[in-house]
């Protein structure tokens, strides 16, 4: 589904990615950890052009991204993605907001929209929040309807930039269990995030990033039990 | 409700925004009580005054008062014109100001910084005197144009900063579902910037009806023209400016109220 070769990214001289190598596929769930400033989050964002990237290559559902022969649109379409302050859109309902896109650029009719979306806010379980406001809802709220707006595309990867980071403990548990259900329907999830129980549930593979580097990889299990790096062991024992 | 706990951050911030762009005409806002009691004492003032004027002393200020007010709707109609010209050339101005492609930026910047360095009266000159060689517009074409373009460019900043208020996520949560950013402008960005740009925009409108003064300049015949073609058979020169300036102090004070009340309707939905 992704295949990363040689990706570099810079910010100014700060080298956000150092030579990435990344391959994500069909139905897999990657989960990427590090400390902040590994460039895990860069790496997500690159995935679906969020960020440009400086050198290498990204091929996405069999397209290079970077080329600029590819309708960057086209791949969105088929790449969701959830971010870490929701950005739900507040001058729509929720409804609207999960229709909006299916509509615009998906163009399917406004009864088929709803109906998708009305299936989807069942999932996520906010269904009697439809109608209202997302600035009325909570934060695990609103980050479930950041989930379904991104399913209603019904995309092909999800991708997860720390979205349990800016919620309140309580609510963290509702959106993870959201998460979870999804990857056991088999979708492909690359997953930024600190939340290592969710990593044990779900992740074929956890990847550890530091200083733009890959570190080091392997099961979860792997990762709670020996580490290689050294970097890695500091960074398992003080989010554990 | 008990279930808001926390709102991610950037909308928090975001319902602080307030944009300040635009000469600051007086509209009252709930917080200033002082300025809340001005306005109530030159709004109601100005109308006893009137009012008394024309009960008290009917020779000349009713005969003032029947004369002038074919002028205000003149006054009406190139201010709101205007406002809509403006409005466009603003919109297009605004995401010229914030485009990569440098010719466009370079352009739209362009147009604004030359626009704001000329005169209003100056441009209204150039349009309807310096151009009439080229192409001799009727006096209220040329009015409504040569406003239009100078608030074009004030508008412009409007919606460059309005624009520029959305957080960025709200583009980027746009974009990744697919949509183009033209797309992602009008559906998300945009509906949300109006909102933030109003209270500005409302400022631009009283202003520009004020400055729609000069435009009697070119021979409309705007509230002050009436006034002045009054004055100019009857000399009452004294009684009929007092009436002009009373009747634009009413307008501009009444329209000021109605703007922040509209802003207090949208900002409580």
């Amino acid at each position: 589904m992704v295949e990363m070769k040689g990706v570099a990214k810079y910010f100014g001289t700060l080298k956000a990615l150092d030579d990435v190598d990344l391959d994500v596929y069909d139905g897999e769930k990657v989960v990427i950890i590090g400390p902040s400033g590994s460039g895990k989050s860069t790496l997500l964002r690159s995935v679906n052009k969020l960020e440009e990237i400086n050198a290498g290559s990204i091929i996405v559902d069999g397209f290079e991204i970077n080329d600029p022969k590819t309708d960057i649109n086209k791949v969105r379409e088929e790449v969701g993605m959830v971010f870490q302050q929701f950005n739900v859109f507040p001058h729509k309902t929720v409804m609207q907001n999960l229709t909006l896109a299916q509509i615009v650029v998906r163009k399917r009719s406004r009864q088929e929209s709803e109906a998708i979306a009305t299936e989807l806010l069942k999932k996520v379980g906010i269904l009697e929040k439809a109608n209202e406001y997302p600035t009325k809802l909570s934060g695990g709220q609103q980050q479930r309807v950041a989930i379904a707006r991104a399913l209603a595309m019904q995309p092909k990867l999800m991708l997860f930039d720390e979205p349990t980071s800016a919620l309140d403990p309580e609510m963290i548990g509702e959106v993870l269990e959201v998460m979870v259900r999804l990857a056991k329907e088999g979708m492909t999830m690359i997953v930024v995030t600190h939340e290592m129980g969710f990593a044990r549930e779900v992740a074929d593979r956890v990847i550890f990033m530091d200083e733009g580097r890959i570190l080091e990889e392997g099961s979860p299990e792997h990762f709670f039990k020996n580490p290689t790096h050294e970097r890695t062991q500091q960074f398992m024992r003080q989010i554990l | 409700m008990a279930e808001i706990t926390k709102q991610p951050k950037d909308t928090k911030a975001k319902k602080k925004v307030k944009i300040d762009v635009g000469d600051g005409a007086a509209i009252p806002s709930r917080d200033d009580v002082g300025l809340f009691t001005a306005w109530r004492v030159a709004f109601f003032g100005a109308i006893t005054i009137i009012a008394y004027l024309a009960i008290f002393k009917p020779d000349p200020y009713l005969d003032i008062m029947k004369f002038v007010p074919d002028g205000i709707l003149v006054t009406f109609e190139v201010t709101v014109m205007s406002i809509l010209l403006s409005l466009v050339i603003g919109l297009f101005t605004g995401l010229g100001r914030i485009a990569k492609n440098p010719l466009i930026n370079g352009i739209a910047s362009l147009y604004v910084e030359v626009i704001r360095g000329i005169p209003l009266l100056v441009q209204l000159f150039y349009i309807y005197f310096a151009l009439g060689r080229i192409i001799q517009m009727p006096p209220m074409p040329s009015a409504i144009l040569a406003m239009g373009i100078c608030y074009g460019a004030y508008m412009g900043e409007i919606f460059r900063a309005g624009i520029q208020s959305i957080p960025k996520g709200q583009t980027e949560a746009a974009r990744s579902l697919g949509m183009s950013t033209s797309q992602s402008m009008y559906h998300v960005i945009l509906p949300q910037a109006f909102k933030t740009i109003l209270p500005p925009v409302g400022n631009e409108f009283v202003a520009l009806l004020k400055d729609s003064s000069l435009v009697s300049i070119l021979a409309v015949a705007d509230l002050l023209r009436r006034g002045r073609e009054f004055a100019a058979e009857s000399f009452n020169y004294f009684e009929t400016y007092t009436v002009v300036a009373l009747v634009y102090l009413v307008i501009t004070l009444f329209l000021s109220k109605l703007i922040s009340i509209m802003e207090e309707k949208i900002g409580a939905e």
